[in-house]
């Protein structure tokens, strides 16, 4: 491969903290310019993986290459890595344009070199009239776009953001999200993220990885992340899903039967007869009504939740199982709660997962 | 709040405040007295008693000796102090909370029983060479004082700013030096200032070490207004009021400004 899409390399990278393992022989290879996300629960380990290539958390074993240098011993001062925190970290004690041109003047760069770097970076997240003020005077939102034009600065050969847009409000957040990545994408910067949200992870990153328990439990692009979830896991923690327990009866070429409570269905997946398994669909292939060739269930509907564009109802199948359905309304009418319903989806989107893997 | 009540609070504050301001102002009136004898209404006004406090007997030893020690005294708290609150604030010390209350425990001590038993302490361990004895006392005097101010300011210091510091390029010792020393500047001031205050006019400890050729600026003050009760005394007060003054004025517009431009270097 060449040394672009080799950019960043983890190897095997492994860390403890006393009976924990936080990170669990992790290999990661990351393209130039490429956006990553790293997903997961706190406690995943997604933070420490990306203080590791930072250079602020040490890994027990494995190795770390950036740009083409193993940087495993590199202190972080040394490695050319650019962060923007959750807390933001600016220095009280600068102004915003001292802020960002902290990492030059460190690295000794040439005054009238500091000042083009402060104005072009500033410029970028289009804070260029606050350069004099104090950090204290800023929003939360500009205190944000101060932390990214101090990273971008030293034009770092990886951006890296723990949680950085979590401090936002919602609103503010999702602006902030498309922003990011089509400025990130102008500068071509390679950055990883780290977030729990799955809506960040969703729209920020060209492949996101979700991490379970110190592994990386998929790496893939958004897209394929939601319609071909690698593990129970992977399904539960990017968007919704309609789940349902069975044990397999037969088992051919990729598909399986499965006996479920609700009846008998077909999923995708390889297991052998007798299995225990989870047969899981998105919401939105869950349709009113039978459909050809589909698994079916019925049941009555529990809630209904408007939510603009689309409706998620609910609907309680009996023998503690339940139906989720994402229905738009334009193709029939929306069920009302109690109402008695049959829901179907295609078998080609009906996927099975080990049962003992549920997370 | 009713108008009554506000009334009250009002008389208070005003009252309180000329409660504390009036001696120190009558200080000032006498130390310009044309009389040796302090008298209203003031019949003139003269500075000869300021002309006589570099005459006292012992006086410029004495003032050399408390600077030394306050600064002294002040200068290794800081350091020490610092440290060890770095230790209770972030450095996940069993106990914290036992220490950072014996720190700051002698605070809460009269000055008395903590001069006797430093005295005491002292003898035991054979330790009585009083210029020595009077700065280790008045560590003790000022370490809760930079202690405690320096665990309030490092509980709000967001120790990100170090890794922040050093991902932008900077070493360890870098980090510190150039991201924590400025960030807590407000709170080594202000730690500074008050362990220096503390230092500058104890009277009860440093009473129990001083002998007749180390005698701090308050001892020796004591002895003045045993000797010869004149207006010479005040007018050294009006000094040191106006030297407080000064110093808090300053340090408030150095830390203030500051902030206020958001520059630094």
């Amino acid at each position: 491969m060449s040394e672009a899409a080799q950019h960043l390399v983890v190897r095997g990278v492994s860390k403890r903290y006393g009976p924990t393992t936080v990170l669990d022989h992790i290999d990661l290879t990351i393209r130039r310019g490429e956006l990553v996300t790293l997903l997961g629960p706190s406690g995943c380990g997604k933070t420490t993986l990306l203080r590791a290539i930072a250079g602020l958390a040490q890994p027990d074993t494995g190795k770390v290459e950036l740009a083409g240098r193993d940087i495993t011993n590199v202190p972080p001062h040394k490695r050319n890595v650019g962060v923007v925190f959750q807390s933001y970290a600016l220095f009280p004690h600068l102004t915003v344009a001292g802020n960002v041109a902290f990492g030059l003047k460190v690295r000794g760069a040439p005054k009238g070199e500091i000042d083009a770097a402060v104005e072009r970076a500033l410029a970028l997240v289009k804070l260029g009239h606050l350069a004099g003020r104090r950090i204290s005077a800023l929003s939360g939102g500009q205190q944000q776009r101060v932390a990214l034009a101090r990273a971008i600065a030293v034009e770092p050969d990886v951006l890296l953001f723990d949680e950085a847009l979590s401090a936002l409000d919602r609103k503010l957040r999702e602006e902030m999200q498309v922003e990011l990545r089509r400025l990130l994408q102008d500068v071509k910067a390679t950055a990883i993220f780290v977030t729990h949200d799955q809506d960040e992870a969703l729209t920020m990153s060209d492949r996101a990885a979700v991490m379970n328990k110190g592994r990386i439990e998929q790496l893939a692009e958004p897209r394929e992340l939601y319609l071909r979830p690698a593990s129970l896991f992977a399904l539960n923690f990017v968007g919704l899903s309609t789940r349902i327990s069975g044990t397999v009866l037969a088992a051919n070429d990729g598909k399986v039967d499965v006996e479920t409570k609700l009846g008998r269905m077909s999923a995708l997946g390889n297991f052998q007869a007798g299995s225990p398994v989870i047969v899981a669909a998105r919401p939105e292939q869950l349709r009113l009504g039978e459909q050809g060739e589909a698994n079916s269930a019925a049941g009555r509907v529990r809630s209904v939740v408007f939510q603009g564009s689309r409706t998620l109802v609910e609907v309680d199948a009996g023998a503690g199982e339940s139906l989720l359905a994402e229905l738009s309304g334009r193709d029939g009418t929306i069920p009302r709660v109690h109402d008695e319903i049959r829901l179907s989806w295609p078998v080609a989107e009906t996927f099975a997962f080990p049962m003992d893997a549920q997370a | 709040m009713n108008r009554a009540a506000i009334v009250v609070c009002w008389i208070m504050a005003i009252g309180l405040a000329l409660f504390l301001v009036i001696p120190l102002l009558v200080i000032a009136a006498a130390s310009f007295s044309p009389t040796p004898v302090f008298d209203l209404p003031l019949t003139g006004a003269s500075t000869r008693w300021y002309g006589r406090i570099g005459r006292l007997d012992g006086f410029w030893p004495s003032l050399l000796l408390s600077l030394q020690i306050a600064l002294l005294s002040t200068a290794i708290s800081l350091v020490s102090g610092t440290l060890a609150a770095i230790a209770i604030a972030r450095g996940k010390l069993p106990g914290a909370g036992i220490f950072a209350t014996a720190l700051v425990s002698p605070l809460m001590m009269p000055g008395l029983v903590l001069g006797i038993a430093l005295l005491q302490g002292f003898r035991a361990v054979g330790f009585t060479a009083p210029w020595a004895t009077l700065l280790v006392a008045h560590l003790v005097i000022t370490l809760p004082y930079v202690a405690r101010t320096m665990i309030a300011g490092l509980a709000r210091f967001d120790f990100t700013l170090i890794e922040a510091a050093r991902t932008l390029g900077c070493t360890y010792p870098g980090s510190v030096l150039r991201v924590m020393v400025p960030a807590l500047a407000p709170s080594f001031l202000i730690a500074g200032i008050f362990s220096f205050l503390a230092s500058f006019d104890n009277y009860p400890v440093s009473i129990f070490l001083a002998d007749v050729r180390t005698k701090t600026l308050p001892i020796r003050m004591l002895q003045y207004i045993e000797e010869a009760p004149d207006p010479t005394l005040a007018a050294l007060s009006t000094l040191i009021l106006l030297g407080t003054v000064i110093l808090l004025f300053v340090s408030d517009r150095v830390v203030g400004l500051h902030r206020m431009a958001g520059t630094s270097d």
